[in-house]
Formats: structure tokens, C-alpha cells, sequence
């Protein structure tokens, strides 16, 4: 099961690419991360063994005008019985014609991401969130060591050198996690027991507290919640324009 | 340099300007050469190179940079294959947040030199720390005012010739000094939109605002290099002009405002005074300072579907005091375009209007009013080959066109069709 690209961003990139194809050592790579970003996906939501007496727990988020929002981060805790670790994971975060490559990443705490950069221009990556503040500067062609995340939050990425270049890490000690797919469900097999349920989005204008809900899986083989956000989302991010527009 | 030439001299000028042009395309490519060397074999270094060539129509007079009242790049004495310029561009980062720019850039043998520098600077630029980052930039830059030069090179992406604002921007103006910005990455914070504030202080502007009195609003995308002069070659200020020299010991300074939402809507406004003491005069270069001061604000809205809008407006006055007289020029500028990308392809339209007055009736030199619409259709074939065609028609009043026995109200068209490839590590 891919992970569905943050909205249609992912979709469009390679379409924008059309004509302007990135070399096959990049293209290479994208491969890699879709392929990193899918066993990222198995490992977050299979990563825990389910015991007896589990259900299915499917939860379908609607944006404001009710129609369903795909690629929306859903987090669940569980709410009694023993805290769940997952395991840490080593993801990576690449840099494609000037975009980050996945621009948004799901990611347990004590993970570490790698920042390749597939340009052939530099990028200064950074974030200032409190989760995780670093910067890193990637010249082509030089390896640059993985960037541990130990804490929790959203982490936004930015380039000191392309103010438009934009994503997120989403660093969770959720038990299980996943992103909404293009029905806006994420489905996931849950013990019986209290859960609460968070959602996040790069554009969400609602306030994530308002959004979290509790509840209970029972003795039934499926439960269902369904969210839906108060507030519109912000527009989505302009595509197809140039790279190379600088001022 | 002489300010005057005589004809006995002549043969023995030319002879050594040839000597001269041919050492110094020489060196030119020497130290491109270099750059390229260098650039190629460091990974802190991004490149650009560029060959953009014009075939021009046009019916307009001689041009500024033939000395000629024409309101455009290229007069009809022009028309044919033309070079549209000759670009090469270089970016060094070096101990990580500090990084230096250089853009030359060749564009006709109208200038005294092959090639010449349009921007040159050290930029320091740190990371930013909870939401602010600071941007300071040395050297010669331009000032960030236009709103559709946002293309690398200072070129607009929508058209071939500049608006009315950006050509005088392009032909005059230069911040030969500091510029700081400050940043609030709001969006980065959760919110919608980002602030800046920027504020230069700068010389080697005192003849900024000639032009606009002598020849008025013109339509061009040809930059003056650095301290390279303007006109047809001969004594200032009938011929050419310097527009970046200084020496009256005053420095000029602007600030500005921007507001960013997302990144669909930018808003900017510029308030910029050279500062020159208009009763300077420099008997070197034989001319006055110009007391050159404007104001500037503008919108840019782009939407999803490809559509974008850009409106600004630039009010301002240039003013010399030679002995007992006071000269005025209020100038005025401002712009709408829209545009329309589909995939690869754009479609422009422009409208200008532009007005220079003066407070002399009877010298009356440079006042000016007119419109101009441009037209342009922009193939993007890959990230190496960019075609265009413009179309552009100027009409004006001018009265110094009126004093040379022309006709006072004038409309001038140009065609150009121009192929660009680019190459370097900048350009995918």
C-alpha cells in the first residue's frame, strides 16, 4: 500500500516533469523513496502484532464542504492498557527539481531521515519547529549524515536558498498512524480497547485539538469514525510554475 | 577617457579602440573560462550560460543607445538578426551562509565594452532563527521592486521587452551598496502569509533620472552594465551619459515594504531618494546630478489555473539646479499585465502608461506622454530552449522629439522573435 502523496502535489510534479525529466540517476532515486515510503507505510501500520480481539478501525476524514480528504496524517492512541513503541525507521527525504521528494513523511519518534539532493543546484535545508530545530546545507553530489528526530511534532522544512521549497515531518509516539487515501479513509486493525484519534494536514485552518476524538472498539469486527474539518483548508500550493523565478 | 574627439584623431582612435575591444574580449573570455573551470570542479557552485537571438522588426527612430529619440530597444535601422543578449551567471557559496553573484551579460556593440557586469554581490544569508531570517547583500544588486522580473538574469518570464517602470529600472538604476531584508516567515509558523522589510543606502546613482528628462520612458530589456555609459559615444551630456558615477558625497536610500499571502498574492512598496545635491556638478564627465526621488507600489496574483495579474505604479520627480535655476521632471509610470500559461506555453498582454512633465515650459526638454501595448506568446520547448515573439507598440508625445524637427505624436512598433538556450547547473 503506496502512501498517497500530500493531495494531488506528487501527482502534478511528475507531470510538470514531462519534457523536463529528471536523469535517470534521479529518477532512480524517486523510485527508491516510493519504495522507501511504501514499507515506511507497512512498517507504521503493521508494525505492531494484533492481538486477539481485534477489530477493524476505519476512519474517513471529510473536509468542510464534506467531500472526502485524501492524504490527511491520522494518528491513534491507545488509551488504556500498555503504551505501544514502534520501531524507529530510517526514512528518506529527497531533493527533485527543486521540491522536496516526498514533500510530507510520517515517522515515528527516534526515526532518522536521510536528505539526499538529486539537483544539481544546492539546497540549505532547515526547520525552526520546536520538535526539531537543524540545518543542513547539500551541495550536489556530497553525502550529508542522517538528521535524528527524538521528539514529537510537526516538523516544517524549508530552503534557505528556495523560499518555495516546503514540507513536513511528521514525528509522532502514536501507536498507529497512517495518512488518509483517496477515498479519505485510513483503515488499521486495533485491539479492542479506548483510542484517541488525531488528524493533521499541511493545510488544515482548523485547530488540531478541536479535531481529536475519542473512542471505543468494542466486541465488534469494525468500527467507524468519521471527521469532519469546520474550516475550508487553505488553497493548494500553486504547480507548474518555473523553478528557475527567483525573485 | 576624452570627452572630445577630434577627426585628425580618429584613425588612430578606432585603431586602438580595435586593439583595445580585442584585449578585452580576450580577458572576457579568459575569465569566463576560469569561471567555468572553477564552477565545474566545485559543488558549492551553481551556473548559468545563455544565447538569446532576435530577429527584429521595427519601424521606430534610432534608439537610445544610438543616441536617438526611439522609444524601443531597436530601431528600424536595427531590423534583421540582432544579438538579445549574451548571459553568463555565477553562484559561489562559500563558508555556508555567505555566497557571491556574478551576472555579465553582452548585448550589442552599442556599449564601450564587449561584455559588462549587471550584478555583482556578497550575500550573507543565515538561517532563519523562530520564523526570522535576515538577508544582506554588498555589491550592486538591484533594488527589490520589480514584480514581473522575477526570471534569473532580472528577465521577465511573461514578456521580451520590459514595462515602462522596469526599463528605466533596467537602463538607470543600481543599488551600488548595501541592502538588508528582514523576513517573517509566517507561513512557516502556521499562518498564511509572510512579511519583509528592505532597506539599501547606496552612491554611485548620481545620473539616475537623466534619461527620463532627456529621453523619457523608453521600452527595453537591455541593462546598463556597471559604469558603462549611455548613448551614442561623445561628450555628456549631449551624448552619452554615465548613469553610475558619483561625486557629490551624498548617499541614497530606500526602504520597502512586501506582504505575502500563500504564494499567490505579493503586495510591494518602495520609497527610494538618491539623495544627490542637484547644484553638484562634476566637470569631469561634464554634468549635474539628479536629484531623483519616487515612490513605488504594486500587486502580483497568480492563480491555479495559470492565470497571472500584475499591476504598479511608479510617482516620482528628478531635479537639477545648475546656478540660479531650478529644473523639475515629475515622472509617472504604471502598468497592468496579465498573463496565461498553458503547460508550456504563455500568453501576455501589457498595457503602459507613462507621462514626464517639467517645470519649465519654455526649455520644456523631456516632457513626455504616452501609452504602449505589448503582446507576447512564450514556448517554453524544454528547460534548454525558450522561444518568443513580442509584439510591442509605443505611442507617445514627446517634445524633444518635437524640438529635432520629428513628428510630436508618434507611434512606433517592434516585432521581435527571439530563441534562447541556456545551459548550466541552474537550468533543468
Amino acid at each position: 500500500m503506496p502512501v498517497p502523496s500530500y493531495e494531488s502535489r506528487g501527482r502534478s510534479r511528475e507531470d510538470r516533469s514531462q519534457g523536463m525529466r529528471p536523469p535517470a540517476r534521479a529518477r532512480r532515486r524517486q523510485a527508491r523513496i516510493r519504495l522507501a515510503a511504501g514499507v515506511l507505510a507497512l512498517l507504521g501500520v503493521g508494525g505492531l502484532a494484533v492481538p486477539a480481539g481485534a477489530a477493524t478501525l476505519v476512519i474517513n476524514v471529510r473536509a468542510a464542504d464534506g467531500r472526502p480528504l485524501p492524504g490527511a496524517v491520522v494518528t491513534i492512541r491507545p488509551l488504556d492498557g500498555m503504551p505501544h513503541k514502534v520501531a524507529p525507521l530510517h526514512a528518506i527525504m529527497d531533493q527533485v527539481n527543486r521540491a522536496f521528494a516526498p514533500d510530507l513523511l510520517v515517522i515515528p519518534v527516534g526515526s532518522t531521515v536521510q536528505f539526499p539532493n538529486s539537483d544539481v543546484v544546492s539546497h540549505q535545508i532547515y526547520s525552526f519547529s520546536p520538535a526539531k530545530r537543524f540545518q543542513l546545507p547539500l551541495y550536489r553530489g556530497t553525502p550529508y549524515p542522517p538528521v535524528h528526530f527524538d521528539q514529537a511534532g510537526v516538523v516544517t522544512l524549508g530552503c534557505n536558498i528556495h523560499d518555495e521549497m516546503l514540507a513536513y515531518l511528521v514525528v509522532t509516539d502514536a501507536a498507529y498512524f497512517g495518512r488518509t487515501d483517496h477515498d479519505g479513509a485510513f483503515t488499521v486493525e486495533v485491539p479492542h480497547g479506548r483510542y484517541n484519534v488525531g488528524i493533521w494536514h499541511p493545510r488544515l485552518r482548523d485547530a488540531e485539538t478541536d479535531l481529536e476524538r475519542e473512542l471505543s472498539v468494542g466486541d465488534t469486527d469494525r468500527a467507524d469514525l468519521t471527521l469532519r474539518l469546520a474550516k475550508s483548508l487553505e488553497p493548494e500550493p500553486l504547480i507548474d510554475r518555473p523553478r528557475s523565478w527567483d525573485y | 577617457m576624452p570627452t572630445s574627439r577630434s577627426s585628425a584623431s580618429g584613425f588612430w582612435h578606432s585603431r586602438r579602440q580595435r586593439t583595445r575591444r580585442a584585449t578585452d574580449i580576450t580577458l572576457t573570455l579568459l575569465a569566463l573560462g576560469a569561471l567555468l573551470a572553477f564552477s565545474a570542479a566545485s559543488r558549492a557552485t551553481d551556473w548559468q550560460a545563455s544565447l538569446d537571438t532576435r530577429l527584429v522588426g521595427s519601424d521606430a527612430q534610432h534608439s537610445l543607445m544610438d543616441g536617438g529619440p526611439g522609444t524601443v530597444r531597436f530601431g528600424r535601422h536595427d531590423e534583421g538578426l540582432q544579438l538579445g543578449r549574451l548571459r553568463f551567471a555565477l553562484t559561489q557559496h562559500f563558508l555556508e551562509l555567505w555566497s557571491v553573484h556574478l551576472d555579465v551579460s553582452a548585448w550589442d556593440d552599442k556599449g564601450r565594452s564587449p561584455a559588462g557586469v549587471t550584478e555583482a554581490y556578497l550575500q550573507f544569508r543565515p538561517y532563519p532563527r523562530d520564523g526570522l531570517r535576515l538577508r544582506l547583500r554588498a555589491g550592486a544588486l538591484y533594488p527589490t521592486l520589480s514584480l514581473e522580473n522575477r526570471a534569473a538574469g532580472w528577465e521577465s518570464p511573461y514578456t521580451l521587452s520590459f514595462s515602462a517602470i522596469d526599463s528605466w529600472l533596467a537602463v538607470e538604476l543600481r543599488t551600488i551598496g548595501i541592502e538588508g531584508q528582514l523576513d517573517w516567515l509566517g507561513r512557516r509558523l502556521g499562518h498564511d502569509f509572510d512579511l519583509s522589510a528592505t532597506g539599501g543606502v547606496f552612491g554611485w546613482n548620481e545620473n539616475a533620472g537623466a534619461e527620463l528628462a532627456s529621453a523619457g520612458f523608453t521600452f527595453t530589456d537591455r541593462q546598463t552594465p556597471l559604469f558603462e555609459r549611455l548613448g551614442r559615444p561623445g561628450p555628456a551630456p549631449a551624448y552619452s551619459e554615465q548613469p553610475f558615477v558619483e561625486y557629490d558625497g551624498h548617499a541614497g536610500a530606500y526602504a520597502g515594504l512586501e506582504a505575502r499571502y500563500l504564494d499567490r498574492v505579493v503586495l510591494r512598496v518602495l520609497r527610494y531618494d538618491n539623495h544627490a545635491d542637484p547644484t553638484a556638478q562634476d566637470f569631469v564627465s561634464n554634468t549635474i546630478a539628479w536629484h531623483t526621488r519616487f515612490t513605488s507600489a504594486g500587486v502580483r496574483v497568480e492563480l491555479d489555473d495559470g492565470w497571472t495579474a500584475i499591476a504598479q505604479w511608479l510617482g516620482g520627480e528628478t531635479t537639477i539646479a545648475p546656478p540660479g535655476l531650478q529644473l523639475d521632471w515629475p515622472f509617472r509610470a504604471d502598468f497592468a499585465l496579465l498573463s496565461k500559461r498553458f503547460g508550456r506555453h504563455t500568453l501576455s498582454a501589457r498595457y503602459d502608461r507613462f507621462t514626464v512633465r517639467t517645470n519649465n515650459e519654455e526649455i520644456g526638454a523631456g516632457s513626455q506622454d504616452g501609452h504602449a501595448w505589448t503582446a507576447a506568446y512564450v514556448f517554453n520547448a524544454s528547460a534548454h530552449w525558450r522561444f518568443t515573439l513580442e509584439w510591442l507598440r509605443v505611442t507617445s508625445s514627446s517634445f524633444n522629439r518635437a524640438a529635432a524637427a520629428g513628428p510630436p505624436l508618434l507611434s512606433e512598433t517592434q516585432v521581435q522573435l527571439a530563441i534562447r538556450y541556456a545551459i548550466g547547473s541552474a537550468v533543468r
